[in-house]
Order: C-alpha cells, then structure tokens, then sequence
C-alpha cells in the first residue's frame, strides 16, 4: 500500500502485526491493532463534533497512550493537531488556542485543574473532550467512556491527501510571541521515511520518547517508530527529571533507540549511575536541539561501546532534520562536530548575501529546499514570505527554498560545520562577534559543566556579551580563570565582560538553555 | 509532622517552589504536579547532604526515592539510620 497519510503507519501496523505494541507506558501498552481502533474511535467523535479537514484540536495532556491515541484520532479526522506544552502558563496556551482557532481540546486528569481557568481566558468557544469531571462544570463534556463506548471503531470516510496540514508546532519567537509551524503529512513522513531508513529502524526497535510532543523531535519517536512497526516508550514526565532513572528505564525496557537533547544524554552520564546499569540494547543513541560537546560525546562513546551515534541537525521549520553526522570513535577532537551531510531527501544551498552561492570553504547562510520544509507560520503570511528564497529557473517554473538563518562553512572533508545563527552574530563596540562562538569557547574548559551566553544592552544602547556557567561539582576555578582560558581562542572584544558562576541554569520547556529568561534577569537586577 | 518533613516542606516552599501559595501535600507528586522541575533537585540533594548530614549516591536519586514529601522523607530516615 502506498504511504500518503501519517496515519498509514499505524493501520499498515495494525493489519500485519496487530498484537505488537505501538505505544507503551510502563507496564500498559497500546498495541497496533487497539491504536488503530482507539484512534478511528476519537476521529469518528471529532467527525460528529463537526471537525472538518484542516480544523485545529489541541491536545493538553502529559504523555499516555491516550495522547497517542489523541494525536492519530485528529489525523484520522482530517484535522491538524496541534501539542500544547503541560506545563506552560496557561496564558500562553490560550494565546495558542486564539491564535490557531482551536476549538476543540483533549485534556485528562492530570490537567482538571487548570481546565477552569483556560476556559475563562479563552475568548472563543472551547469544547474540551477527555477529563472525567462529575461535577458537572463543563458543557460539551465528553469523558473517555463513552467515546469507547459509543464510537464506531471502524476509520471516517475522507478524502485526505498527503499536501492536508498534519500538525502545527508553536515554537518561541524572538518577539516573545510563539509562532505556529505547520506541516504537513508530507513534511512529516518524508522525515520520518527518511529517518526510519537511515537508522535501519525494524520492528523489534524500542523507541524511546523523550521529548514533549510540541517539541518536533517526538515526531521521530512516534512517526519514524511507528512507519518500522516498532514499539516507542514513554519516558514518564516524572522519570525524565531524574537521570539515575532514565538510565534505569533505558535498561529496564531494553531501549534500542535512544533520541534527545544532548543535555539529558549529559545528566545520565554525570549523575545516572550509569556503571551500575547494563545499557547494552541501545543500537543509536541520537540528539539534537543544542551542540553536544566533544568532552561529553567522548566519555559517553567509551561507556556504550556497542551504540553507533549521531547528531540530527535543523530547525522545526524543517522538520527536524535537514543535516545529519555519525561521529566514529577515536576521531573526535575538541573542535565542535560537524552538521555533516545533507539527508538524502533534501537539496542544500549555502548562499551570500546576495543569494548566490558561496565558494567552497566560505561563510554562507543554509538554505533548504526539499518535502521537509513547512507550509509556513500559522497566520502570518509576510514572515511566512519573507523566510523563503523564491528561485525562478524558467518564466513560471520557480523553486522555494527556506532561509534557514544558520551559518555554515563547508570542510575540506565535504562535510558541513554549524558556525552560528546569523542573528546571534551581533556588533560590539563596532566589532562582529558570534555569540555561538563565544559559547563554544566557555564549554570547552574541562571545568564547565553547562555554560551559555547572552546579550545586554548598556545603558548606551550598545552590546555587553554576558556569560553563566555551571562548573562541574568540586571544581575550583575562578570567572578568570575561564575567561583566561577564553582569551586563548577569542579576539580581546568577543570575551563576555562578566561570567558568572551559577548553579543552574534556565531551560526551556524544550530542554535548551533559555537565554531570553538570563538576559531578563540581569536586566531586571539592573533596573531594580 | 516530623522534623525532616517540616524542613523539606519548608525548604521547597522558600528555596524552590517560589510563589507557591498553597501548603504541599506530603503525598502529592512534586514532579507531575509541576512544583519542582529537573533544576531542582540537584539542590533538594544537595539540601539533604547538608542538613541531615547524609550522602546521596547518583542512584539514589530516582523518581521513587524523591517524588514526594513523604518519599523523601522516608528516604532520610533510611539514609540516617544507615549511618548510625
């Protein structure tokens, strides 16, 4: 059968191993063929809800199988689903509820609490389906009873074509609003196709889902998981925050493939206990979001002799992965890893300001081409517009390729080296600095366990480079040592003009150091 | 209420849960209730060393040692009277 629709996988699943498990948490599963069904269940709700092809369903729940179940069921509908982050502020998910036109929003028990206080914030009308309130309260209620009581089990009736928006993830834009990044089902599955073949994903492979589902990496973990008729678990929210846990769960359900920011590979290497854990099922271990640094990689390669690895680099945009490097042990040095080559499903330009492309061994901007790049911003049409270089190659025959923002220079190895964003290279005192650059440094002292750093206007107006690090517990170094050991590689103006020392420092729900929230709070000291 | 209980409880209300208006119960889940986040508890062990002059290995410090009041309070008590 030909693959069009993201839910293929799953009633692809289902027909030939319908007793084997798609979803599992901790000791429930959800095998391929009670998925299906499950699914086909929600999406005959949402069908006589009124939900029609395109309409947005939030789903505002921790991670279950009734998310999974959630998610597959509004594809099955014809509708776009749309994550929004449990833990958020609930102000910022009614922004996204308003924003996207949700009408419809599956929620669980976890969530009850909040429930009342979204709705007085929304404007609009807001049906939530899900949470077994018997008090009463909601109008529209529908609990999960009775939609596997009283729903077909068999698929709606719908014409669906692979160009149908699937999914829109809101990221945080630098205006401190989020923006939606739609995609497709042909943005999705020419990721996950793509991803299920290089990784050699088969059935027997246990996934491990790391990531919140508004985070672009879960769609690996369910779509590139599902497409192999593989069994993904989920790492409990509860047992992600604690790294001898996580390496207890990698052992306990002999995770085969592993996938997250490079920051929880670093909290299990570092706090997991993980000499005392047998890890020997992991085949991959992948991560992307943030650069792993080298020292790191390196001690995490010796403890998993058995585990190939490998970096997935792009942005959501592009729907997680546009470049893709396997570093083999033994030659990794200190530099920075490479982004390495282009998958196979895109077509990569690395241009000048003028949009041409730049000679081997030049700076340029990446641009991508390729079934990965989004429809576009949910919304906003003219930043939709202005992130895509339009190409006309005859009268009427263009090519669209997406300004990646990200600054690349090819090795003479062919392969390609991530040099920053091109709005992180910012002008101090009249000098060009790359912020990322700065960072790279700072983490390259063995003594740093996390580091980061940011911008601050003085009161002049002009840039003041900070820098917050971690260092690793027992280790004595002064802001000047590490700012000595900084100057051996960077000009005397792109040294941070203060480090400071901390003992943590502010993620993002994603898990990436949040350097608006650092910036913000040294603002806020300043003015105080 | 014993001791240990107090000054954990009291500990997450001043240092970590900022802003928190309600009491905690001592069996609620820290974790999925959203009261304390990953950054947080390198400093709640770092918090028990100290306080209750116990060491807590990195395995030890899983979901079921530390995701509630109660928990870790058991825990303590486990640690302590390894000590004595």
């Amino acid at each position: 059968m030909t693959r069009y629709l993201l839910s293929h996988a799953i009633d692809d699943g289902a027909a030939r191993h319908p007793s084997h498990a798609a979803v599992k948490l901790g000791t429930s599963e959800l095998t391929y063929e009670a998925l299906a069904l499950k699914s086909n269940q929600i999406a005959n709700y949402l069908v006589g809800e009124g939900v029609k092809k395109g309409d947005r369903v939030g789903i505002y729940m921790n991670k279950g199988l009734n998310t999974i179940a959630c998610l597959y069921g509004i594809l099955k509908a014809g509708g776009v689903y749309v994550p929004l982050d449990p833990f958020a502020p609930v102000a910022r998910i009614a922004y996204v509820i308003e924003d996207c036109g949700i009408e419809i929003v599956f929620s669980d028990e976890g969530k009850k609490s909040e429930i009342p206080e979204l709705l007085s914030q929304v404007s609009g009308a807001l049906r939530v389906a899900g949470p077994d309130l018997t008090d009463g309260e909601l109008d529209h209620q529908i609990t999960w009873g009775s939609v596997w009581q009283d729903m077909l089990t068999s698929s709606p009736r719908l014409s669906q074509v692979e160009g149908d928006l699937a999914y829109i993830l809101y990221t945080s834009g630098s205006t401190g609003k989020p923006k939606g990044i739609m995609h497709t089902h042909r943005s999705g599955l020419s990721f996950a196709e793509w991803a299920a073949e290089c990784y050699g994903l088969v059935s027997k492979d246990r996934l491990s889902n790391h990531a919140p589902l508004h985070f672009d990496l879960s769609t690996f973990d369910y779509f590139a998981g599902h497409i192999a008729g593989a069994t993904t678990v989920i790492v409990p929210e509860a047992i992600s925050k604690f790294p001898a846990s996580m390496t207890r769960f990698i052992e306990d359900h002999e995770i085969s493939i592993w996938y997250s920011v490079p920051f929880a590979l670093i909290q299990i290497l570092l706090r997991g206990a993980i000499d005392s854990h047998d890890l020997g099922s992991l085949r991959w271990v992948l991560f992307a979001g943030e650069p792993f640094p080298p020292k790191y990689l390196r001690d995490l390669m010796a403890k998993l002799p058995q585990a190939e690895f490998s970096n997935l680099f792009g942005p959501t945009e592009t729907n997680v992965c546009t470049y893709y490097h396997v570093p083999r042990r033994g030659s990794l040095s200190d530099d920075p890893l490479p982004i390495g080559r282009p998958c196979h499903n895109v077509e990569a330009l690395v241009a000048d300001e003028k949009d041409d492309p730049v000679a081997d061994g030049e700076v340029g901007e990446l641009l991508i081409r390729g079934g990965v790049v989004m429809e576009g911003y949910w919304g906003m049409p003219d930043r939709t517009q202005a992130r895509f270089l339009v190409k006309e190659l005859a009268p009427g025959v263009t090519q669209r390729f997406y300004r990646t923002g990200d600054l690349v220079r090819a090795s003479e190895d062919g392969n390609l080296n991530y040099l920053g964003r091109k709005d992180r290279q910012i002008k101090t005192r009249g000098y060009r600095v790359e912020l990322d650059e700065v960072e790279l440094a700072l983490l390259s002292h063995p003594s740093v366990e996390q580091g980061a750093v940011y911008l601050v206007s003085d009161e002049e107006g002009s840039n003041l480079i900070l820098a917050a690090a971690v260092l690793h517990e027992s280790e004595f170094v002064t802001p000047k040592d590490l700012l000595d050991h900084m100057a051996q590689q960077l000009p005397p103006y792109a040294l941070p003009v203060r480090i400071d020392l901390a003992k943590e420092l502010p993620r993002t729900s994603t898990g990436k150091v949040d350097r608006m929230k650092l910036a913000a709070e040294v603002e806020r000291a300043t003015t105080a | 209420m014993s001791s240990v209980q107090a000054a954990i409880k009291e500990f997450i209300k001043k240092e970590l849960a900022v802003g928190l208006s309600r009491d905690i119960d001592p069996d609620e889940d820290l974790f999925t209730s959203g009261i304390l986040d990953s950054l947080a508890i390198l400093q709640l062990v770092m918090f028990i060393e100290e306080q209750f002059g116990v060491e807590v290995p990195d395995g030890d410090v899983v979901f079921e040692n530390f995701h509630s009041v109660t928990a870790i309070q058991q825990y303590v008590n486990g640690r302590e009277a390894q000590v004595r």
